[in-house]
């Protein structure tokens, strides 16, 4: 195969005199036409640094190459893109390489039309513009499938899903039919059943028009989704590169291994009767499956929760509509195990956990906390329940207050509830940093001087700290790289099983909730559609939604690819409904007497 | 459509409250009108007489309901201190001051938005720190100060500029233009300081965003990235920014059209206040207010027709 790309001894840095950072260190790759390369790592690895490099957008985020080739190889001859001047650079980008970017919703100019922003690359590159210009953007729109194309053209990028969004994103890098696509991160914010589309997507273009395609991802499963080779980097530098094949079947580098180890993979929790500990690189003994209890207790019950966050409109800021959030949702949490709620963006599922700590009030239920009612209870008997619940949130960065000391953040909950003081305070603040493996060296320190997994020990020390029954955990792993996401789900495993706490457990991530959960409840516009054992779901979904969401979950396996015309998933309709709108009651068929499915109506 | 009879509502809305406000006011003020024309030392008699012609014995909202409909038919009522018709008396002041608010905007603009965008993109370098300080100058100097400055500079010393007076546009443009560009200067330069800092602070976002990279790996050029993806969703926060200071602006004229003896509203405002001439302070505070209403009105209007998510929205 004849390279398109040939990177030589790539070294990139940030920042100038003591502050200098090395992200990238002598890092050595080609990539051949018709290929999907794929540089996977985790934050820090250097991987975007290195596609942008290639761009030579990196100067605009403060990045130098300060050695090593770049080598464009054309039919002219080959161009060193490291040495190459602004203009030449220019011609490069757009035409000879495309790229595409993480954030669709962000990656489209919002006050220039679709067509604009498709023909902006026609218009510099080919000279083309006018009625030539639209017909060749509406190929590109066909090409990338959207639908109603005609229409799309006069739209502005608000008025388009996130996944069309991304669709037009791609039409503009392919625009000017380049050799090479860049593709950095470009599922990571789309909901799975998007990102399968999305995937399926790229492979095709591949196909049809033999580009090469890097692509950057922290997603194993994506890679072994897409890639036909794989370059794994860590810390700025290359540690192993090879056939996909090879690298998940045999995978050299220790780096690679531990990765590996730490990814969860779907399906490889069947057989087994209950969730386990990751088994990662370096653990000698035998993970302990979290069995539950012969004769299990319920902790929480959820019976038909409701919870409706009204829409205003007109000039006096009426109550016009309501998006129905929550929709007539019911489950039983038993003591000491994890109930799932898994779903994609918007389904409800935060706001079903919000609304059991009432943090956002709900229209209507009951909430039953170990046989005290939570949605009843006055001011006074809430702040006690709320002693039993703690939630953990998505964003580490966001949840810790960045002026206060770690120590002291820990400790709030335990003084809020007055429930120690001097130096038991002090004491039981360190047994917490000791319970969630964070060094008492920290206890000192202020958030900003934590890792993103740290900040999470933090955060569920925190949780910890008034020795709760029940912890609601909102994507409580979905920041982190997959190595610490690893660490931190092995940690709220042992703790369950040492505490006898209960998760509620919400997330998108369908292999994390395999290997988490005792039990799980799949939502879908607010309802549960399908609720049972977590073997159950997994082996046996009867839900169509619950199906197409197995469907696109990608496998951390090679040899499990999918393709474009499996997938065509049907969009999700809007939950706002006018105020005379009466939902029908949600009504389940038993498949047993613990696995229930939505009846479709 | 909806949007724009929104806001258009909401702006007669205010325009009443401020009516209301504006005649409650200068009711609860010490001494009353017909107190004013015939002077403290009159014959109670004649005053309660007057009182009766001028209908201030009638109720409050009769009152009010006499005022806003002379102010709606075009009946402002007399001045008096100018002993004129009030209607004809602020038209002519409106047209002055407007010039100079007019101006100073413009020149703000002009200045303030290639310097923000220029600081923004040499974000952390000399350029910036440069502007940001030229900034911090401009913001921090009242404008009184710049004004006593540019007549020192361009009136006296260069003799380039006049520095008092007002010509109307329609008499002779130029040197309308020529009497009304130094206060426009003087009320520019502070305005100017704080746009430069607005246009800074929203490109620095706006450059930061992926669109622009977009832009960029699409093989567009610097110009283009800057100018065209980046200033163009930038105008908007900051026109907006613009058309709230319009009140200020309007704040400001008092100082400097006495400063500089221009006759706008500004002057007259000063003069009424002096003088207690209520009709008069009545009518310049509700003009000024409806003014202002009406240019952020406009402001909005523009900004929907720069950014398409607010004309669907």
């Amino acid at each position: 195969m004849t390279p398109i790309v040939s990177i030589d001894k790539l070294r990139v840095t940030f920042g100038s005199g003591a502050g200098t950072v090395e992200a990238v260190k002598d890092v050595s790759f080609d990539i051949a036409s018709g290929e999907t390369f794929c540089v996977v790592g985790e934050s820090g690895s250097g991987k975007s640094v290195t596609s942008l490099s290639l761009m030579r957008l990196v100067e605009f985020g403060g990045g130098q190459i300060m050695d090593g080739r770049l080598t464009l190889h054309r039919e002219t001859g080959p161009l060193d893109i490291a040495a190459a001047d602004g203009d030449t650079m220019r011609d490069v980008r757009g035409d000879e390489i495309g790229m595409i970017f993480q954030e669709p919703m962000t990656s489209l100019n919002p006050v220039f039309t679709i067509e604009r922003q498709l023909t902006d690359g026609l218009r510099v590159h080919r000279g083309i513009s006018g009625p030539a210009a639209r017909d060749r953007a509406l190929e590109l729109l066909k090409e990338v499938r959207i639908p109603e194309p005609e229409q799309r053209l006069q739209q502005y990028p608000h008025e388009l899903s996130g996944g069309m969004r991304q669709r037009v994103v791609i039409a503009i890098a392919m625009a000017c039919r380049p050799r090479m696509l860049i593709a950095d991160e470009p599922t990571t914010a789309l909901d799975v059943t998007i990102q399968a589309e999305i995937l399926a997507l790229i492979n095709r273009l591949k196909r049809e028009t033999g580009m090469a395609v890097m692509f950057i991802t922290h997603d194993m499963a994506v890679v072994a989704q897409i890639a036909d080779r794989v370059v794994v980097m860590y810390r700025g530098e290359v540690v192993e590169e090879g056939p996909v094949d090879q690298i998940f079947s045999d995978p050299q580098a220790a780096y690679t291994k531990a990765l590996l180890a730490a990814v969860p993979r779907l399906g490889e929790m069947r057989g087994k009767p209950a969730p386990e500990p990751l088994r990662l690189v370096g653990d000698t003994s035998e993970p302990k499956p979290l069995l539950p209890k012969e004769d299990p207790e319920p902790l929480l019950q959820v019976k038909n929760l409701t919870t409706y966050f009204p829409v205003k409109g007109g000039p006096m800021r009426r109550h016009v509509a309501n998006v129905h959030a929550v929709e007539d949702v019911s489950f039983t949490l038993n003591k000491g195990e994890t109930l799932s709620l898994v779903g994609e963006s918007g389904c409800g599922k935060s706001s079903c956990g919000r609304s059991i700590l009432r943090l956002v009030e709900p229209t209507s239920g009951t909430v039953i906390l170990d046989h005290q009612n939570v949605l009843d209870a006055n001011h006074r008997d809430l702040r006690r329940l709320r002693r039993q619940m703690q939630m953990i949130f998505q964003d580490p960065f966001a949840s810790l207050n960045p002026y206060m000391r770690l120590a002291a953040q820990v400790a709030e909950p335990l003084k809020n509830f007055g429930l120690a003081s001097g130096t038991e305070l002090t004491e039981k603040v360190a047994a917490l940093f000791d319970r969630v493996e964070l060094s008492r060296d920290y206890m000192r320190r202020f958030p900003h001087e934590l890792s993103g997994g740290q900040r999470q020990r933090i955060a569920i020390a925190r949780a910890l700290a008034v020795s709760p029954k029940l912890i609601i955990a909102d994507e409580a792993v979905s920041a982190l790289d997959v190595s610490v996401q690893a660490q931190v789900l092995n940690l709220m495993m042992e703790l369950q099983a040492d505490l006898g706490l209960s998760f509620l457990f919400i997330s998108h991530d369908m292999a994390v909730v395999e290997r988490v959960s005792h039990h799980l409840a799949v939502m879908y516009l607010g309802r549960i559609v399908e609720i049972g054992p977590r073997a159950a779901i997994f082996e046996d979904p009867r839900h169509p939604y619950t199906k197409a969401l197995m469907r696109a979950v990608p496998i951390a396996d090679p040899s499990r690819r999918k393709l474009e015309d499996d997938l065509k998933f049907k969009p999700i309709p809007s939950p706002i409904h006018p105020l005379t709108f009466t939902p029908d009651p949600s009504q389940y068929e038993e498949i047993t007497p613990v696995h229930k499915v939505l009846r479709v109506s | 459509m909806a949007y724009i009879l929104n806001r258009f509502l909401s702006v007669l809305l205010t325009l009443f409250l401020i009516s209301v406000i504006t005649f409650a006011v200068t009711n609860i003020l010490p001494g009353d009108v017909a107190m004013m024309i015939m002077g403290t030392q009159s014959n109670p008699e004649a005053l309660a007489g007057l009182r009766e012609t001028l209908g201030l014995n009638d109720p409050l909202l009769v009152q009010y309901g006499r005022w806003i409909g002379g102010v709606l038919t075009g009946d402002w009522g007399q001045s008096l201190v100018f002993k004129e018709a009030i209607g004809p008396l602020i038209a002519q002041k409106v047209v002055a001051s407007s010039l100079i608010v007019v101006m100073s905007m413009a020149i703000a603009l002009i200045a303030a938005i290639p310097l923000g965008v220029w600081a923004a993109v040499h974000r952390d370098r000399w350029q910036d720190s440069t502007s940001s300080t030229a900034a911090l100058v401009g913001v921090s100097l009242p404008d009184f100060f710049w004004g006593i400055m540019l007549i020192l500079l361009f009136a006296r010393a260069l003799g380039w500029l006049p520095s008092s007076g007002f010509v109307h546009p329609a008499d002779d443009f130029l040197g309308a233009i020529r009497h009304a560009f130094l206060p426009s200067l003087a009320l520019g330069l502070g305005l100017m300081a704080h746009l430069t800092r607005m246009t800074r602070a929203t490109m620095i976002g706006i450059l930061g965003q992926e669109f622009i990279r977009v832009a960029r790996a699409k093989g567009l050029t610097e110009r283009e990235v800057v100018w065209g993806y980046g200033l163009r969703n930038a105008i908007g926060p900051v026109l907006t920014v613009a058309g709230l200071q319009i009140g200020y602006l309007f704040g400001s004229i008092i100082v400097i059209e006495s400063l500089f003896n221009f006759t706008g509203m500004g002057w007259l405002t000063y003069q009424a206040l002096l003088n207690r001439d209520i009709p008069l302070i009545q009518s310049t505070v509700f003009v000024i207010a409806a003014v202002v209403m009406l240019t952020n009105f406009f402001v909005d209007l523009l900004y929907m027709a720069i950014d398409p998510r607010i004309r669907l929205s």
